[in-house]
């Protein structure tokens, strides 16, 4: 099992690092083959929305940069973790630049799915989506956004399985891993 | 009475001037114009990087009584640059303090035919406009984006008179200093033709554009496929 972890903390540290950690961690325990992306020191452009990688050069992002080696970590992994800042109920800016640059791994073809329209997946592999969120204070209404935003992304990426998790900062670490655990045994996670 | 001095329009497009996005956002702040409200566009795939440019958005939203976000989907929320700019004004708002109540609206387009695949992006406009002290004046989503495909609306003919006579309707109820009406939010999210033949539609433009660049057998590659997977 391979598994690609995307880190979009927006400063070094802090919650989001500690969870990092956590998530390789308990991959490594598992022997997982992991590959870890701290999207912050990273180069990459923001999606131009060009179309490049759906009509010009199937599948390859027309900007030569590290979005490349993030989409392609991801279109050949087994599972994906993000990590984030709840930010306005939504991803921080780190995590979408290289979520925005997956584009090239869905294909450019409509289809009709659960009674709407979406692209067609390009690669037979799907991704299990593991979502984690770090919260500032007690916000209903961002954790149901949260939740939402995964559930749509599994829709649009093909997604066998998908889980949102929303801590508190401030929550205990150790709660934090055991409940990370619980979404990957939920998952059918499996050691090697 | 005019209530409403500045607005400001925020295009989220990459494309800019030749976005939907833009169309949108430009065709609302002519309406407000014509009731005598001054306008401003900001571009933000522009100001957000380099960073010496963000001087500019921050003082453009300073400035602004009503903020209107125009922004393309990209996978399901904001594009990644918008968000930039949105933590950025966050960040802004908290060092200059919430003295002033500005508006903010969301006009957020996407590619699908269902309008509703744009509301976790316009309920993040919301948390946004909460967070940073604001007043929510109402969002509104666009389905089958890419038919109106940058073109200023008054030339896009008759498939977007429903659009047009959403944000007639959106300029003058925020000109008076109301939120966004319900009429205008159904109207602005009417499909232009049924689904199935978007999707009929959709995937010849893609053969076509592929076969202009000479790629037309290479659309379904798998560059990144693992042998055996």
């Amino acid at each position: 099992m391979r598994a690609v972890i995307f880190n979009g903390a927006l400063e070094n540290g802090g919650v989001i690092q500690d969870l990092y950690e956590i998530v390789i961690e308990e991959l490594q325990q598992k022997n997982c083959m992991r590959k870890g992306f701290i999207l912050r020191d990273m180069s990459i452009g923001p999606c131009r929305g060009c179309f490049a990688c759906w009509v010009k050069t199937p599948g390859i992002c027309a900007l030569d940069d590290a979005g490349r080696e993030t989409a392609q970590a991801f279109a050949q992994s087994d599972l994906a973790v993000f990590i984030t800042p709840v930010t306005f109920g939504g991803y921080s800016s780190e995590l979408k630049k290289a979520v925005d640059r997956l584009i090239p791994n869905i294909s450019p073809f409509f289809m009709f799915k659960d009674g709407e329209i979406h692209h067609r997946p390009r690669y037979r592999k799907k991704q299990k989506l593991v979502v984690i969120g770090v919260l500032s204070g007690d916000d209903a209404q961002s954790v149901e956004t949260f939740t939402t935003l995964v559930r749509r992304n599994a829709i649009n990426m093909h997604s066998p399985y998908s889980a949102a998790l929303v801590f508190q900062e401030g929550d205990s670490m150790e709660n934090a891993r055991k409940n990370l655990r619980e979404v990957f045994t939920r998952g059918g996670y499996r050691s090697e | 009475m005019n209530e409403l001095k500045h607005a400001l329009l925020l295009v989220g497009s990459p494309r800019g001037v030749k976005s939907t996005s833009e169309s949108l956002g430009a065709y609302l702040l002519e309406q407000m114009k014509k009731k005598g409200v001054e306008t401003s566009t900001v571009r933000l795939h522009h100001v957000v990087e380099p960073s010496y440019m963000r001087k500019e958005l921050l003082d453009a939203v300073e400035k602004a009584d009503l903020i209107v976000l125009s922004s393309p989907l990209y996978v399901d929320s904001l594009p990644s640059a918008v968000i930039k700019a949105l933590e950025l004004i966050a960040a802004d708002k908290k060092v200059r303090g919430y003295y002033k109540k500005h508006k903010f609206m969301a006009l957020v387009n996407c590619g699908f035919p269902e309008a509703r695949q744009n509301d976790t992006a316009l309920h993040i406009c919301q948390r946004f406009a909460i967070e940073t002290g604001m007043e929510w004046a109402g969002g509104m989503g666009l389905g089958m984006g890419p038919a109106i495909d940058g073109r200023p609306l008054e030339r896009v003919g008759g498939m977007v008179r429903n659009v047009r006579k959403a944000l007639d309707l959106t300029a003058l109820a925020l000109t008076e200093g109301k939120a966004v009406p319900g009429e205008a939010v159904e109207l602005f999210g009417k499909r232009f033709v049924p689904g199935w033949l978007y999707l009929v539609f959709g995937n010849y433009g893609w053969k076509r554009m592929a076969k202009k660049n000479g790629v037309r057998g290479r659309l379904n590659d798998k560059p990144y496929e693992v042998p055996g997977t």
